[in-house]
């Protein structure tokens, strides 16, 4: 067994099931029916992905994958904090669907090549079934920053909350240098970042929305910016101006937001109530 | 003859899994979804390795075990493993032409396209085949449905609402 092939599997897993956990929360309360099926398929999408790594998870420790899921302690899952942010507002929803569906894409592109044959396998397969989610989240991003100026702004509100915090989702992992050494993550987080960086900003600009990241929560949190250059540093006057939006990073650490603690509560209930519990 | 033997019980073995329904759309067989890889017969053991269509498909524990009871009824067989792989992927290609024309009758549109679609050319077609009355002039109105693998669209020549299945 591979620890940096767990860490790896376990910050995979725990970003789908958290914002699958999240994409559920509209089910019976979307703004309207058509996207009520299809945030709770996407839920469904993402929660068989999470399924997936888990399995591959208790595979490789000899765990156990509902263990794995619900079982543990806030700290010990590795999900980026964007994935665990509420839903909000419509707006916010589609813009971090869109920003993550994005990241998502990338990774599971660089993991078809991972080293462990299963893990390229599994990836091979969750990709073709992503592009339906990008497609999905393309089409409200088109449609809403195309519309009248109240969406519009919402948009670029939800871009200004959530694009800091995809820094999150690149947020090396413990053993994340193992990872790349050994194959198992062909592309290291910094590589993937850059790509994430250039096709998003190409795309936000053609929506007419911001395309600069404010990183005064990431900065810190010992973020240190990619070769890219491409981000802006607010210096020391940001570093006071965090309320709110806490920090982007810690995520892939462990260390997860007070956002997450209630999610958890609400995720593992039934878990908790009935150990062991099998249907 | 020992091979005649094993390559009579792999054919009965095929032909029982043609009788296991797709839980959630029970017009047709995991067989005709294509989504058996294969079928090993090792003395009275029996391996069968199944593609789930969608990673997260919630009926794949129903199938595996429904894969399994039909196999194990068999006389000859003293042993059955089901396996799950997602290698080669399942893509909507391996729906066989039998496997479509029931999908069609059932009321669902089969997958457009024919070989395995490049990744990065996924998509739903601006119009599916309505299964109800076979007129083009259709449109899509969600990307998702009420399982992982069906799209909802809506025929504006009869005006019946209808699925299709995802090409993938």
């Amino acid at each position: 067994m591979s620890d940096s092939l767990v860490a790896l599997l376990t910050g995979l897993a725990d970003d789908e099931l958290v914002l699958g956990h999240r994409h559920s929360e509209w089910t019976g309360f979307a703004p309207h029916l058509e996207e009520d099926v299809a945030f709770s398929s996407i839920a469904q999408d993402e929660i068989g992905h999470a399924a997936a790594y888990y399995s591959l998870l208790a595979e490789l420790t000899g765990d156990d994958a509902d263990r794995l899921a619900l079982g543990r302690d806030k700290n010990e899952y590795r999900n980026a904090i964007l994935c665990e942010r509420p839903n909000g507002e419509w707006a916010y929803t589609l813009v971090r669907h869109w920003l993550y569906d994005h990241a998502d894409a990338l990774r599971l592109e660089a993991l078809e090549n991972s080293a462990d044959a299963n893990l390229a396998a599994l990836a091979t397969k969750i990709r073709r079934e992503e592009r339906y989610h990008l497609i999905h989240a393309e089409s409200w991003m088109k449609r809403v920053s195309r519309g009248p100026v109240e969406g519009r702004t919402r948009l670029a509100d939800a871009v200004g909350r959530a694009f800091p915090e995809t820094l999150g989702l690149f947020e090396p992992f413990e053993l994340e240098e193992d990872a790349v050494k050994q194959g198992w993550l062909p592309v290291p987080s910094d590589e993937l970042q850059a790509r994430f960086f250039s096709e998003v900003r190409a795309a936000l600009d053609t929506f007419g929305l911001p395309t600069e990241i404010h990183t005064h929560a990431a900065a810190r949190a010992e973020f240190v910016a990619s070769s890219s250059g491409d981000l802006i540093s607010e210096g020391d006057s940001a570093t006071t101006e965090t309320a709110g939006s806490e920090d982007a990073l810690g995520g892939r650490k462990g260390r997860h937001t007070e956002d997450f603690a209630s999610l958890w509560d609400a995720m593992t209930t039934q878990y908790r109530a009935h150990p062991g519990a099998r249907w | 003859m020992v091979t005649t033997k094993v390559m009579d019980l792999e054919a009965q073995v095929w032909d029982a899994l043609a009788t296991v329904p797709d839980p959630e759309i029970p017009a047709v067989s995991v067989v005709d979804m294509g989504m058996i890889r294969e079928v090993v017969i090792t003395g009275s053991q029996a391996r069968i390795v199944v593609l789930p269509t969608f990673t997260g498909c919630p009926a794949l524990p129903i199938i595996k075990s429904d894969v399994a009871k039909a196999v194990r009824a068999l006389d000859g067989v003293d042993d059955v493993k089901v396996d799950v792989s997602f290698t080669p992927p399942w893509t909507s290609d391996r729906i066989t032409a039998d496997g479509r024309k029931k999908l069609e009758e059932f009321g669902l549109a089969p997958p457009t396209g024919t070989g395995p679609v490049l990744v990065t050319q996924i998509g739903l077609p601006k119009s599916a085949i309505c299964p109800f009355c076979g007129s083009k002039d259709t449109h899509n109105e969600n990307p998702f449905g009420p399982t992982p693998c069906r799209a909802l669209y809506y025929c504006n020549a009869c005006r019946n609402p209808f699925e299709q299945f995802k090409p993938v």
